[in-house]
């Protein structure tokens, strides 16, 4: 197979940053696409080629196939890296870049097609005996039909998208009378972010574990996994902090968990980077979840203990080549990541867009930020409110956590609101902290998060004084002096008529 | 200049800032004074050192608030001078008696008007749906009333604060 020369990043935000910059240190070229709203992204300045693919609505931009395709074709790009969401798991596009004679870098069509939609994944999950949680199969033809599953299996409920994945298009409903909202809300988040509005539904297991198993397989019949992630601090079933090793994984359990992922991939064909994400009870029972058959957000923490590059890998794959062969990795110490999004804590996380006022990213040893913002960089409203995200690692679990708190209090980011101060404060959580929670950790401990630690505010009320004096005393001296306001002093009248009557002289 | 600094829900405060020298200040509040080396910097940040601790600070401003950003943490700041203090007062009633609108708590898109003009509502019922970075917020009735005043267009943008809808 032809050695890749010119990727496209058909994505936006720190993902596109991310991916160009592995490019970069293979020496490829890279091509970024941007729709009306993200001329002004970091995407976009990183890339060699940039085209713009549409207006700001991601069905007319980022979803847009055939303008992709032919950014791709008109800038010589012979691959595709998806990211995650967006295209990342559409078998149509996936199927379309062939047609192209362009490589999509990402599984075959008919394993995205067999794991991509959650409800054919479960039905194959099933037939290779593989655990998933109870529900059904297929997708929810009406809200009667939702109603009578959810009598059937039980409430709380979960619905789903089928299309979907990374917490969109989701809803929790606990009594029969919240289902209508919620499945109104479900269908319609799912249309929005996925261009599917099918929705299926799940029996809600109480407090599990969300653990997933990196998995990695090549054209030539190989594949391994790459450990676990323990992603079980979720915020409405949004991921928050993601660690590996998990705190509850036993070498029996990670072995048990990474033979039924690799199964799983090699039951549908698999070629590439995926995950298998798994639920595990109270009993260290676990359940196949979903396949994410693309890169993950939080794949950072894989790669600071194994020392890969993931994205490396997936173009190395893409191109025909054999997974390394040296097969054991000994992952080594712990890595943590926090997710940086721009939304309002005290306001019930509301979205915060704007202009970033000032920056300031961390760093130091074993601190990694992957973002694809700026200084005087406006976050559009069009789009995920996640920033950027903030990894560390460690030799131990908790010198991995002290040192993303040391990142994250390195972190400012002024402007717009961020999570960041809620994240330390999911850090400093004793459960966190002992590596005993579940999934209901955030949602359990709310108000006592948002509260965060009682702590010594008046240098913060001193700062702030200093910064209303000082700001008040220039515009009094402002006010003081009329040039300063561009008004006309007696002096500037005089002079001004003095030159007229030169003018009129000569 | 003196001003009434209120943190976190508790009583203001009178505190009295003076300019000893460029970036040198003496702040006095309950009668302790302070003397304060504060360095600002053009990106508003601030290296500000009191009785020899060291204070990194980012600031930034909303309405009257200062937001104040240290150590990970960001401390919204009321700081309003002596002069509007005494304007400020009286205004800061709160009722749900008469007409209450329902205002965009973001800038973003209405994606849903779930109710018409002249329709009873009740607390706590859906009555627009706000959408921004992918995130649908269903804003609530804050009373039992009738829609009094429709704003809200579906499809249309609205900036923070725009009001939507009206009930009495």
């Amino acid at each position: 197979m032809a050695k890749i020369r010119k990727i496209l990043v058909a994505n936006r935000g720190e993902i596109a940053v991310r991916v160009i910059r592995t490019c970069r240190d293979l020496g490829l070229s890279t091509v970024a696409i941007y729709s009306e709203a993200d001329r002004s992204a970091l995407h976009v300045r990183a890339a060699d080629q940039a085209y713009c693919v549409g207006p700001a609505p991601s069905r007319d931009s980022y979803l847009a196939q055939e303008r992709i395709l032919d950014a791709a074709r008109a800038s010589g790009a012979d691959a595709i890296h998806p990211g995650y969401g967006f295209l990342s798991e559409n078998a149509s596009f996936a199927r379309a870049c062939e047609r192209a004679g362009i490589i999509f870098i990402g599984p075959p069509a008919s394993a995205m097609e067999a794991m991509g939609e959650k409800t054919r994944a479960r039905t194959n999950m099933q037939r290779a005996g593989i655990p998933v949680v109870p529900g059904n199969t297929e997708a929810l033809r009406s809200l009667e039909e939702a109603r009578a599953q959810a009598e059937k299996v039980g409430y709380p409920v979960m619905l789903k998208a089928a299309g979907g994945g990374g917490g969109k298009g989701m809803r929790k409903v606990d009594r029969p009378p919240d289902l209508e909202s919620g499945w109104r809300s479900a269908r319609s988040e799912a249309l929005s972010s996925f261009g599917n509005d099918a929705v299926y539904l799940e029996k809600f297991l109480e407090s599990p574990h969300h653990i997933e198993i990196q998995i990695f397989a090549d054209s030539h019949g190989n594949c391994i996994h790459l450990n676990e992630r323990e992603c079980s601090a979720q915020r409405r079933h949004q991921k928050v902090i993601e660690e590996t090793p998990s705190p509850i994984a036993d070498s029996s359990l990670r072995e048990a968990m990474g033979a039924v992922a690799v199964k799983a991939a090699k039951e549908v064909g698999y070629i590439g980077a995926g995950t298998i994400e798994f639920l595990v009870d109270a009993r260290r029972k676990f359940y196949f979840l979903e396949m994410n058959t693309r890169l993950q957000v939080e794949h950072p923490v894989t790669e600071w203990v194994t020392g890969l590059d993931l994205v490396a890998w997936q173009i190395q794959v893409a191109q025909g080549e054999k997974l390394p062969q040296h097969r054991k990795f000994s992952p080594r110490g712990h890595a943590i990541e926090a997710r940086i999004y721009a939304e309002d804590p005290s306001q019930n996380f509301l979205p915060s867009p704007g202009r970033i006022e000032s920056l300031r990213l961390p760093s130091g040893p074993n601190v990694r930020h992957d973002s694809a913002v700026y200084q005087g960089y406006t976050v559009p409203r069009e789009y995920d409110p996640m920033i950027g995200k903030v990894s560390a690692w460690g030799l131990t679990r908790d010198q991995a956590i002290a040192r993303l708190l040391r990142a994250l209090e390195e972190c400012v980011v002024t402007g717009i609101q961020t999570n960041i101060r809620y994240l330390s404060a999911v850090l400093r959580h004793p459960a966190l902290v002992a590596g005993d929670y579940d999934t209901s950790l955030l949602d359990r401990e709310h108000a006592r998060l948002l509260e965060g630690e009682p702590q010594n505010v008046d240098p913060a009320k001193l700062a702030a004084v200093i910064f209303a004096h000082d700001r008040d005393i220039k515009v009094a001296a402002s006010r003081a002096d009329p040039d300063a306001r561009g008004e006309l002093s007696p002096w500037r009248l005089v002079s001004r008529s003095m030159a007229l009557r030169k003018l009129r002289r000569s | 200049m003196r001003y009434y600094v209120t943190l976190g829900g508790k009583d203001p405060v009178l505190v009295e800032v003076k300019t000893l020298a460029p970036g040198r200040y003496r702040i006095t509040a309950d009668g302790k004074s302070e003397e304060v080396d504060a360095l600002m910097f053009a990106d508003r940040g601030m290296s500000m050192l009191v009785g020899g601790h060291s204070y990194s600070v980012d600031l930034d401003e909303s309405g009257d608030e200062v937001l104040v950003h240290l150590g990970g943490n960001v401390h919204a700041v009321d700081v309003v001078s002596e002069r509007r203090f005494r304007l400020r007062g009286g205004t800061a009633k709160f009722s749900l008696e008469g007409q209450q609108l329902v205002r965009a708590p973001m800038p973003g898109k209405v994606t849903k008007v779930l109710v018409q003009l002249g329709e009873q509502v009740i607390e706590g019922q859906g009555l627009v749906v706000v959408e921004a970075m992918k995130m649908e917020n269903e804003l609530k009735s804050p009373k039992n009333g009738k829609v009094a005043e429709l704003l809200a267009v579906e499809g249309s943008a609205v900036e923070k604060n725009a009001p939507l809808v009206a009930v009495e």
